[in-house]
């Protein structure tokens, strides 16, 4: 009987840390994203403060290329709300995953304390 | 990112640290510790940031219409350079993230790297400002920690004496 509880929290356990290994992973890429957007506002802010007629570069490779100015606001826009809709998706699966963490942990708490009155009882 | 690792911290409850034990404060003292390494790392990164915006600003105030035909060495690679002539000292063409440039006349360029270092600046400031707030929070806990450990040893040496 031990050794089934036992064996089952093993199983449990190894469950758990790849739950949190994912976790992790979605918590480092929301940061990403997060700094991402950043990133991409203050480029939409010096936009908009540019003249009408101001010459704006992209940088492809190691060459800079001439862009259309209103092409370059509609590209940040949309670069915005794709990295909008990326965050709100890593969001969810944050929110998944702990949700999972939190029924493992009970799961593992339950089976801690049979195993404690198990030991008891014997 | 700065600005984003702040979000959290004011929503959450609040907790007495006389009711926590031992272990409790010291995971709690754990990660007072870690939050604090990151913002140590971000004013790192944001004084780097700072000091790059500062250098540039500087480098502007230096092109004037009196340089232009004058020679300068163009790095090519750091360590090879090219004699080349400044032919334009209106404009300038400026990195504002992303992979975009945009090219400013010397004011408009001398504005931006102003209002960059504002921008860091204050971003700084306001880290520093929360690091204070957690340094205090992680002195509290240490502080419990060190009664709770001295309760404890007195604890232990009653029954014995």
């Amino acid at each position: 009987m031990t050794e089934e509880i036992q064996k089952k929290m093993q199983k449990e356990l190894e469950i758990f840390n790849g739950v949190q290994k994912e976790y992790h992973k979605a918590v480092a890429l929301k940061q990403q994203l997060d700094s991402q957007l950043n990133e991409n506002k203050a480029v939409k802010e010096e936009l908009l403060l540019l003249k009408k007629d101001a010459e704006v570069y992209k940088l492809i490779g190691p060459v800079l290329v001439k862009q259309d100015f209103e092409e370059a606001k509609q590209n940040v826009a949309k670069r915005m709300e794709y990295i909008n809709k990326e965050i709100k998706r890593t969001d969810g699966h944050i929110s998944a995953l702990e949700n999972k963490q939190e029924a493992i942990q009970e799961n593992l708490n339950k089976l801690k304390s049979d195993l404690g009155s198990l030991k008891v009882s014997a | 990112m700065a600005s984003v690792s702040t979000a959290p911290a004011p929503g959450m409850h609040q907790i007495d640290l006389s009711k926590l034990n031992l272990h409790q404060l010291a995971q709690l003292k754990q990660q007072m510790d870690q939050e604090l390494n990151v913002f140590q790392d971000s004013l790192q990164t944001l004084k780097m940031a700072q000091s790059k915006f500062v250098e540039s600003g500087e480098s502007v105030e230096k092109i004037t219409p009196a340089t232009k035909g004058k020679t300068v060495l163009v790095p090519l690679t750091g360590s090879m350079y090219v004699p080349g002539t400044i032919a334009d000292t209106d404009n300038v063409i400026i990195d504002i993230g992303t992979g975009y440039f945009a090219q400013k006349d010397i004011d408009g360029a001398k504005d931006y790297f102003k209002r960059k270092v504002q921008f860091v600046t204050e971003q700084m400031e306001k880290i520093q400002v929360l690091g204070i707030e957690k340094s205090k929070v992680r002195e509290a806990i240490c502080m419990m920690m060190e009664m709770k450990m001295q309760a404890q040893a007195q604890a232990q040496k009653a029954p014995t004496s």
